[in-house]
């Protein structure tokens, strides 16, 4: 049985996913949810695929409501959620009746939210993803009074004697807080930048109100380059380091023009560039310097504990019956292209 | 059309992260090292190896992405190698390019910096155009944004300098140049290249596969046209003329 979401308070919101992975050969940003695996996190909780589409909320309050039972998932930064009135927990499944209303709000000590929905949303694919890239004109900014269909019901689920949360099922949160950590590995021009470079990991830096999905500015003392001449436009990697200008350090994130003629003075790591999503305008950032085999084996204990978040949701969602493989009328169109 | 076996460039691989490497054809000549990192990226893209996401190449060097959690980057490292010996073995296929006639409107309000970069070369305005107009290119890379066409430079006598003050905002069509590279946008975004000219044919559209009609290797040919005609050629799809 599928059913609507109507969106009454769309804050600044898209549908998205993990990211348009083909893009880049084409000349387009992978893009995709900037926090990798707040937005994993929601939709296995959610019962989902970990690439379904899903929304991504950047600070701003938001409102939807259904006219199916829904099973739901809210991650990422702290905030209120309600459903009907009622307060939910985040980082759970949750059960929404048809008619109600959820409600997030006061996102805090982290910028970015991730909300699935059991069977996803139908949205258009470019390239195998729905994420939205703003250049090219493709994808789903979210707005008051739009309705999306969603594909799979799932009767509710509640606590017979009180409104106590259904589900424990202890999923690993991302530490939150005004200053962050985040680890770099050293970039392929790191050379060029002599001894300068050492700032990047002794200093403070401040992000800038101009960040966004594309790149993190941030102020601070910044490492300078020793040699001089013109870059030939190169492949730069998501998270790489730069210093284009006297003023900021420039992170780059998903967003981000895929050939650029900037040096690479480092390069976040993978984890790194979830943290990178959560900071706010005004937060600290320092920078810890690791190796790439580090990084690899950190990155593979983080994806660990969702395989493992997966098999309780799996096992939990079996005894309540909830899901099971799609049927092929569940399948969204744009899945099959 | 060449027949011959294709010679690689030797190449210096460098960490660009977990998830990428950056691979530099380093024998010193621009038409082997470009032709090294091309071969490479579509070999890479067509072998099908589990977690790799794809290759971008640009002039002398290829950027590798894949997918930490299905391969290490020493794993890619070896991918790399193997393609660059499969490269050796394999005759060039030499597909030949395709052709793409661009018509442009020079300079006023569809190239405001057109002057500018007269000025800067000590030309004139009809010397820019005509050395722009003049030369055969070769689209270099795909880049930003959304596919760009990357071609090397006209023959002016010096490099041109990027804006002090990048735009915002720079139309689709928009023709530019910068350094010793030439380019045409085909979105609106914002750009710090000097704006000589504009296209009144759609280069990107994302309801046809490709979304844009040129891929690396591809020749282009700008023409002028009087501004007059930039209405007659508007919303045309940009298309391979053989």
């Amino acid at each position: 049985m599928s059913g609507t979401i109507l969106i009454q308070q769309a804050g600044n919101s898209v549908v998205t996913d993990l990211g348009r992975f083909r893009g880049p050969h084409y000349g387009l940003p992978v893009n995709g949810a900037l926090d990798q695996y707040s937005a994993k996190a929601a939709n296995i909780l959610a019962g989902n695929p970990e690439n379904a589409p899903l929304f991504e909320l950047t600070g701003l309050d938001f409102r939807m409501t259904t006219t199916a039972d829904l099973l739901i998932a809210v991650t990422g930064a702290p905030l209120t959620l309600t459903v009907g009135g009622r307060e939910c927990t985040q980082w759970e499944p949750v059960s929404v009746r048809a008619g109600e209303t959820v409600a997030v709000r006061g996102i805090h000590g982290g910028l970015r939210a991730y909300v699935a929905v059991h069977g996803s949303v139908e949205v258009p694919f470019l390239l195998g993803s729905c994420a939205p890239d703003t250049v090219v004109g493709f994808g789903h900014k979210l707005r008051d009074g739009d309705c999306l269909e969603t594909l799979r019901s799932v009767p509710p689920i509640r606590h017979p004697y009180m409104d106590m949360p259904l589900f424990r099922l202890g999923v690993a949160r991302p530490r939150t807080a005004h200053d962050h950590v985040v680890e770099v590995t050293d970039g392929p021009d790191y050379d060029e930048f002599g001894e300068s470079a050492n700032l990047l990991f002794s200093s403070e830096y401040t992000v800038s109100p101009r960040s966004n999905h594309i790149g993190l500015r941030l102020g601070g003392d910044l490492p300078e380059r020793t040699t001089t001449g013109e870059v030939l436009s190169r492949g730069v990697p998501v998270g790489a380091v730069e210093v284009p200008s006297r003023e900021e350090l420039l992170v780059i994130h998903r967003g981000r023009g895929v050939t650029a003629g900037y040096p690479v003075l480092a390069v976040a790591t993978s984890l790194g560039l979830d943290v990178l999503a959560q900071a706010r305008p005004g937060d600290k950032v320092r920078f810890r310097r690791t190796t790439v085999a580090e990084a690899t084996a950190a990155y593979r204990r983080s994806m660990q504990q969702l395989e493992t978040l997966r098999e309780s949701v799996s096992s939990v969602f079996n005894l309540l019956g909830i899901g099971g493989p799609a049927h092929w009328h569940e399948v969204p169109a744009a899945a099959c292209g | 059309m060449s027949v011959s076996p294709f010679s690689p460039a030797p190449v210096q691989v460098f960490e660009s992260g977990d998830a990428a490497l950056r691979v530099v054809a380093t024998s010193g000549d621009a038409e082997r090292d470009w032709s090294t990192v091309h071969h490479l990226a579509e070999w890479l893209e067509a072998c099908g190896a589990e977690g790799l996401h794809g290759a971008v190449p640009t002039y002398d060097s290829v950027l590798v992405e894949f997918d930490v959690l299905a391969v290490s980057a020493q794993q890619v490292r070896a991918f790399v190698g193997l393609g660059l010996r499969q490269l050796a073995l394999a005759a060039d296929d030499g597909a030949a390019p395709r052709e793409f006639d661009v018509p442009v409107v020079y300079g006023g309000a569809y190239g405001p910096d057109l002057e500018a970069v007269a000025q800067h070369e000590g030309l004139s305005v009809e010397d820019i155009i005509r050395l722009h107009s003049s030369k055969t290119y070769v689209v270099r890379c795909l880049g930003a944004p959304a596919g760009s066409p990357m071609m090397d430079g006209p023959a002016f006598p010096l490099p041109v300098p990027r804006l002090k003050d990048p735009r915002l905002s720079v139309p689709a069509g928009a023709v530019s140049v910068a350094g010793r590279q030439a380019v045409i946008a085909p979105a609106v975004a914002p750009g710090g290249w000097q704006v000589i000219g504009q296209t009144p044919l759609t280069l990107l559209d994302i309801h046809r596969d490709p979304l844009v009609p040129y891929k690396p290797g591809d020749i282009l040919r700008f023409r002028q046209i009087p501004e007059g005609e930039f209405a007659d050629f508007a919303g045309h799809l940009m298309e391979a003329g053989r």
